[in-house]
């Protein structure tokens, strides 16, 4: 049972960990986009049409990070270029991903496609326990392993992630060096927005193999939460991603196991979760918050 | 010269307002024709329905009050999100606080008042909707007063949470022993629902919201407290110096908010639906958050903005039974009002 729900955790999270690292990049460089719901409600029904068209789950997997990217190019533009309030023009990119996914993603809700499969790693997913919860999940998901630390390295390690961080705490000091802050923090709500676009084709294209009105039910919302959770470290962010994922299937197991427990009471608990996973984090991180980002949450800017 | 000065600082700040005028009413015409545009793409003649639109509207009685009937839990999810922004909050939980106003009423509503005669019963069930988006708004308060969280996300997070209790209760302890296992509660006492206007389905929900915001409107723009919140909202640094008392201040509006909302819940059990379910209200919150930025968070405005929502929701209907087109694609023109809002923010304030 246990091994049950961590396989599950990994399985259910994985769509919200890519999204999260997404929207790392973007808050990094001093952007909120909660409109990151929005680019996984794309992300999922293109991935999912581009795959129903040509059978191929990788270009549809694209399609979608593209969709993804597309729809943060709405938020970067008002963001950055007509200087609109963040917070507000992201809950508008999501209410925008509703109604777009609701009117296009009629035609597809009954369509059926062969998307990704759990591919086992040969040897590796033969050691008991560990191999069943690690070496046996969809292609997605192992680059997605693979994406934490190469993002840890880029942000940590380079000139480029020097940068990144530069616009999102001094951009005086970007400015100083000839490099223009804005197409910075473009760059970086759009790699934002194509990995939310990618996290939501893994939840249609790889984990359900369908595409349901509003599928995503929340996970760009918890994937802003989690990266402030995280306090902008990509380690922390996928650790409290497979936690959300955890509560979900956990929810199933308790399910298959037929516990008299409300369902109800299940479908909260990952929601819920993530709030006091918030609270609890909160009090130690004030001064690891991005500048230019806590003025946004203090909402002086 | 300081006269002078003066004069032209005035000639400026002059043209300033026509100009701003100017380009509200352009983001407002805006995004119906590039809504326009899409439509044609679908072979919908949108002069055509925008037409009939303006016609249902204002053509007869009933077409009125199925606008306004719409309009009226945009206005108070409206309040409910506008009335922070003036203390410099983004409430977003309009959705959640709806919901579970709307459970509380209708728990009050089947539990203790059936046999209540209306005029005891009604006030009482408005102000359990009350209690119940207040009491859902407080977590939001708490966590941002106590635990330092951010409104906007909490507030979003706590919606989905609010669903899932609806949900619960609808198919649970609220359920209809009647309803043959549907996931719906009992039907509320006749005596309950609101009065209806003559020749309309129009109830006096409708007022009520009138009335609230109008008492938001006050007491924002002609009291001492509404001073203080708009103090708070547009220089908290200031606020912090004046000693106010941000805390507690950020407190009470929150739960103030929440049961703006909740009252809204309460209107739609006791005035359309009459029973509880769980997709009571859905999308109301975002509707009426939406609302409020187009009407730049002003009590008054807001009115007219809630009433084109309505317009354009009962459009909905229209092009969903006239074209084939869902309904839900005249989010998308809502959207795009937003987003031309938005986008021209910051040419207003200069």
């Amino acid at each position: 049972m246990i091994a049950d729900i961590l396989t599950g955790a990994i399985r259910s999270g994985t769509s919200v960990m890519i999204a999260s690292q997404g929207e790392l990049i973007s808050e990094r460089a001093g952007v909120i986009n909660l409109g990151t719901e929005g680019s996984m409600l794309c992300g999922a029904l293109g991935g999912f049409a581009v795959t129903v068209w040509t059978g191929n789950p990788w270009i549809g997997t694209l399609a979608g990070g593209i969709c993804g990217l597309l729809i943060s190019l709405i938020h970067a533009f008002l963001v950055l270029s007509c200087g609109a309030n963040q917070l507000a023009t992201g809950l508008t990119i999501m209410f925008f991903g509703m109604g777009v996914t609701a009117f296009f993603g009629k035609n597809f809700v009954s369509q059926q496609i062969v998307g990704f499969n759990p591919v086992p790693i040969p040897y590796l997913s033969d050691i008991p326990f560990i191999g069943k919860i690690l070496f046996n999940h969809d292609p997605l998901t192992y680059l997605s392993l693979l994406l934490v630390p190469v993002l840890w390295y880029v942000i940590f390690r380079t000139r480029l992630g020097v940068i990144l961080r530069a616009a999102g705490e001094r951009e005086e000091v970007l400015f100083a060096s000839g490099i223009n802050p804005k197409l910075v923090r473009y760059l970086a709500v759009l790699a934002g927005g194509f990995l939310a676009g990618i996290g939501g084709a893994q939840l249609s294209v790889a984990y359900t193999h369908s595409w349901v009105e509003n599928m995503v039910a929340g996970r760009g919302v918890v994937a802003v939460a989690l990266v402030i959770f995280a306090s902008w470290k990509p380690l922390k962010a996928m650790i409290g991603a497979y936690l959300f994922g955890a509560a979900q299937a956990l929810q199933l197991t308790v399910q298959q196991q037929g516990l008299a427990i409300s369902p109800y009471f299940l479908f909260m608990v990952p929601y819920v979760l993530t709030l006091v996973a918030l609270l609890i984090v909160e009090r130690r991180k004030q001064s690891q918050t991005p500048e230019a980002l806590g003025k946004v949450l203090a909402g002086s800017s | 010269m300081s006269i002078a000065a003066t004069i032209t600082k005035d000639n400026k700040s002059f043209l300033a307002r026509n100009q701003s005028w100017m380009i509200q009413s352009a983001a407002i015409i805006a995004p119906f024709i590039v809504f326009g545009i899409f439509l044609t793409f679908y072979e919908v003649n949108p002069i055509e329905l925008y037409w009939s639109m303006v016609q249902t509207t204002f053509g007869n009685l009933y077409g009125f009050g199925e606008v306004l009937l719409k309009a009226t839990p945009f206005i108070l999810t409206g309040l409910a999100a506008a009335l922070p922004a003036k203390a410099g909050l983004v409430n977003v939980g309009g959705e959640g606080q709806l919901a579970i106003g709307a459970l509380f009423a209708t728990w009050f509503a089947v539990f203790y008042l059936d046999t209540m005669p209306a005029m005891i019963g009604i006030p009482i069930m408005l102000l359990a909707g009350a209690c119940g988006g207040a009491v859902w708004a407080g977590l939001v308060a708490v966590l941002k007063v106590k635990g330092k969280l951010n409104e906007t996300i909490t507030s979003v997070l706590l919606n989905y949470v609010a669903v899932f209790i609806v949900g619960f209760f609808v198919h649970g302890m609220l359920k209809d022993p009647n309803s043959f296992n549907w996931p719906f509660s009992p039907e509320i006492a006749n005596t309950l629902r609101l009065p209806i206007i003559n020749n309309t389905r129009l109830h006096v929900g409708f007022m009520i919201a009138i009335v609230l915001a109008i008492i938001v409107w006050f007491v924002l723009s002609k009291t001492r407290l509404g001073f203080k919140i708009r103090v708070l909202g547009s220089n908290r640094l200031a606020a912090e110096r004046a000693g106010f008392q941000i805390n507690k201040m950020y407190f009470w509006v929150l739960i103030a908010a929440g049961a703006l909302a909740g009252i809204a819940g309460m209107i739609e059990i006791a005035g359309i639906e009459g029973r509880l379910r769980a997709s009571v209200g859905t999308n109301f919150g975002y509707l009426g958050f939406l609302a409020a930025m187009m009407a730049w968070n002003h009590p008054l405005r807001l009115m007219a903005s809630a009433f084109l929502l309505g317009m354009i929701s009962v459009a909905g209907n229209k092009l969903e039974i006239f074209s084939g087109l869902p309904s839900s694609s005249v989010n998308i023109l809502m959207a795009l009002v937003l987003f031309f809002i938005l986008g021209s923010g910051k040419l207003v304030k200069k």
